[in-house]
């Protein structure tokens, strides 16, 4: 593939699941709003069973491309492929390809007018219409998942950031999907809840799910990850595995990134 | 000056009969406005372009215009625009009102759901909703907490502007102690009279309006 | 439908002075309902118990009563319980004043508490008199906060005024049935009126919202 070339990264030789399918294939990806230009050019490519980690300062344009990804923002130029097919235009078939892709918010964005149990159970109730009892009975087991079994009658209102967050994760999971992305999950989060949420991401990993996961939380990232993609205005200034990424960056933007944040491995 | 009180018990007929059409007036003006000021929301918010601008000239019309003024617009055009000639004053009076009173609705309509966080939308099309789905399961379900007290503080107003048909001569309150007054020339008596009624009717429904804004107080 | 506009050509300078009358009726009660408002809401803020409650029973019963009624009463049948005449324009600000100052009231009380607790409890740490925090800090935070429903009150009071008609008032209202009645074309008068109250109501909402734009952040605490 020589989408990755010109970023100076680890070569995809070192990349662990290179070999298995490419679930999300970005290609020269430009998006703009109004005179500016959030993504310039992203080439990246995100193999079955693979957590993605994108870091970089504010503003790069992370969440700009995990939102084109499932279509809540147009891109203006490339073209982003999901599992072999180009991203529809036609908000049906968008609605369609939506169905297997999960998102989590940094707001969480849980439904308050729902229990926690209703929020998971929504999905599978509105969208792939399920029966009640089917939905619900999927709703209890993945909030059992996420260990929140005993909060399936409470309301958002009731739940602290982290509980709210990980019943967020189960909302998406509740649909199967192929992917799950996450826009910065932990950012909204006071400390002591983050590691919960974390935990959970681990967990979802480890099971082999395909995560695109926009985060400053460097830690997890170098754990958890299996590639880091490091953005900069808008574009992929590297990418490789994340001990390359981590203890030899390739390029001064993200050796530059990397001290700010105090990085010290 | 003499006072005879006992004018306003010898024509309680009549001034019953004009409270049962004030009130007949406001439940048949909101049953009309109320379905079609959504229509005229959902229109204003999703319509293609043309339809939008047209949804929101209505809106900003009648918005912009003295009521009473409506009320004797529609009896003088009314009937030449429909082509109904039998047009009973009660019905002109109707027709104006449902057309003030939908306009203000469509606006708290649409206030209400553009209220609603752009993330939860997000989230419902995330999960593969429709934009309909949306509307229906995430949507219109927060919003109508936060219509319900507009909605009730509408009613009220609504109850009193009833009171400007009169001068087209509908029976309602205001015209039945108004006539009153001119058959029997007891001025004070009947004009005390008319507002006592008022205040009795309106009083509650007033403080049933800030009991509903006390319940259903968002909290964001 | 032919449009004979030649009846409002006639009557321009007829029709015109209604306007003025409008507006000059608009602009006395709205200034009179707000200094009444402001004192009203002042009561009902800080002032004795008792008097607040019979604040509170005025605001309450404006709320209750129609304008038209309110008008009637007071040309009506003021007079007799006063003994004096009035003419129509003094009944109408007179009964205007009344109704609205009820809802500038609590639009000005609305406004005041909407103003953080902490305001008045860091200006009062700086040393300033509790009529002073008020005067200096909360009023006008309030103020800019009110703003917009301010702008829907002159809206309301300026389409109140065309109910003066039905007391003989010689604003827009009325002397347009006086030439609808004469000329037997109301529709061309009718609609030339909803064409001028529109043209003065449209502008007040979208300057008020121009207004508040610009200044909302001073009242932001």
């Amino acid at each position: 593939m020589t989408a990755n070339s010109a970023t100076g990264n680890g070569g995809d030789a070192a990349r662990a699941m290179a070999g298995a399918p490419c679930i999300v294939r970005y290609q020269g990806v430009i998006k703009r709003f109004g005179a500016f230009t959030a993504l310039n050019g992203v080439d990246l490519d995100v193999h079955a069973g693979e957590v993605v980690c994108l870091i970089g300062p504010s503003g790069s344009g992370k969440s700009t491309l995990l939102r084109c990804t499932n279509g809540l923002e147009t891109i203006d130029g490339g073209a982003i492929e999901f599992e072999g097919a180009t991203l529809p235009r036609d908000e049906r078939a968008l609605r369609a390809m939506r169905r297997r892709m999960g998102m989590v918010f940094q707001s969480f964005e849980l439904f308050p007018h729902f229990t926690a149990l209703q929020n998971v159970a929504e999905g599978p109730r509105t969208v792939l219409g399920q029966s009640a009892d089917a939905a619900d009975a999927r709703a209890k087991a993945l909030l059992a998942k996420v260990g929140l079994a005993d909060k399936a009658a409470s309301y958002p209102s009731a739940l602290s950031g982290g509980q709210q967050q990980r019943v967020a994760i189960a909302r998406a999971l509740a649909m199967e999907p192929d992917v799950m992305l996450f826009d910065e999950p932990t950012s909204a989060l006071d400390p002591e809840t983050i590691g919960e949420v974390l935990n959970v991401m681990k967990a979802l990993a480890e099971e082999g799910m395909t995560m695109v996961v926009v985060t400053h939380e460097m830690t997890f990232a170098r754990r958890v990850g299996d590639w880091i993609a490091v953005f900069d205005a808008g574009r992929i200034v590297e990418q490789g595995v994340p001990d390359q990424i981590f203890d030899a960056p390739a390029t001064d933007r993200t050796r530059d990134f990397l001290s700010h944040l105090g990085w010290t491995g | 000056m003499t006072l005879d009180w006992s004018v306003v018990w010898q024509h309680r007929d009549a001034l019953l009969a004009g409270t049962a059409t004030t009130v007949l007036l406001t439940f048949a003006t909101m049953a009309i406005a109320v379905p079609c000021g959504i229509v005229v929301a959902v229109l204003r918010l999703y319509g293609p372009a043309p339809v939008r601008a047209a949804a929101t000239a209505y809106v900003e019309l009648f918005r912009n215009l003295p009521l009473i003024l409506v009320v004797f617009w529609a009896f003088y055009v009314l009937p030449i625009w429909t082509g109904l000639s039998g047009l009973s004053p009660l019905a002109t009076g109707l027709a104006a009102l449902a057309l003030n009173v939908t306009a203000y609705n469509a606006e708290t309509f649409r206030a209400g759901i553009n209220s609603i966080r752009r993330g939860q939308v997000e989230a419902a099309m995330a999960l593969g909703m429709s934009r309909l789905q949306a509307l229906r399961r995430v949507i219109v379900p927060q919003a109508v907490r936060r219509i319900t007290p507009v909605l009730a503080s509408t009613w009220v107003s609504l109850f009193k502007d009833t009171s400007l048909v009169s001068v087209i001569a509908v029976t309602e309150l205001a015209y039945s102690a108004m006539q009153v007054r001119a058959q029997t020339f007891r001025v004070l008596e009947m004009l005390t009279a008319m507002a006592a009624i008022y205040w009795l009717l309106g009083y509650p429904q007033a403080k049933l309006v800030d009991w509903i804004q006390r319940r259903y107080a968002v909290t964001e | 439908m032919d449009f004979d506009l030649s009846v409002i050509t006639d009557h321009a300078r007829f029709l015109a002075s209604g306007v003025g009358v409008t507006l000059a009726l608009a602009a006395l009660s709205g200034a009179t309902s707000l200094v009444l408002g402001l004192v009203v809401a002042l009561l009902r803020l800080y002032g004795p118990r008792g008097l607040r409650h019979v604040v509170v029973l005025y605001i309450d019963s404006m709320r209750a009563i129609p304008v038209l009624v309110v008008l009637v009463w007071t040309f009506f049948a003021l007079p007799i319980v006063t003994g004096l005449t009035m003419p129509p324009f003094a009944a109408a600000l007179i009964g205007l004043t009344i109704h609205l100052a009820a809802y500038a009231a609590e639009i000005i009380r609305a406004g005041i508490e909407s103003v953080r607790p902490g305001q008045t409890r860091a200006a009062v740490a700086l040393g300033m008199s509790p009529a002073q925090a008020v005067r200096r800090i909360v009023l006008p935070q309030a103020v800019v906060r009110t703003l917009p429903a301010f702008g829907s009150l002159l809206s309301i009071t300026i389409k109140d005024t065309a109910i003066a008609s039905v007391i003989a008032v010689p604003e827009l209202m009325r002397q347009s049935e006086t030439v609808a009645g004469q000329s037997f074309q109301p529709i061309e008068v009718y609609t030339f009126a909803m064409l001028v109250y529109f043209l003065m109501l449209f502008p007040v909402t979208r300057g008020v919202d121009r207004v508040y734009r610009r200044v909302a952040h001073l009242g932001r605490s």
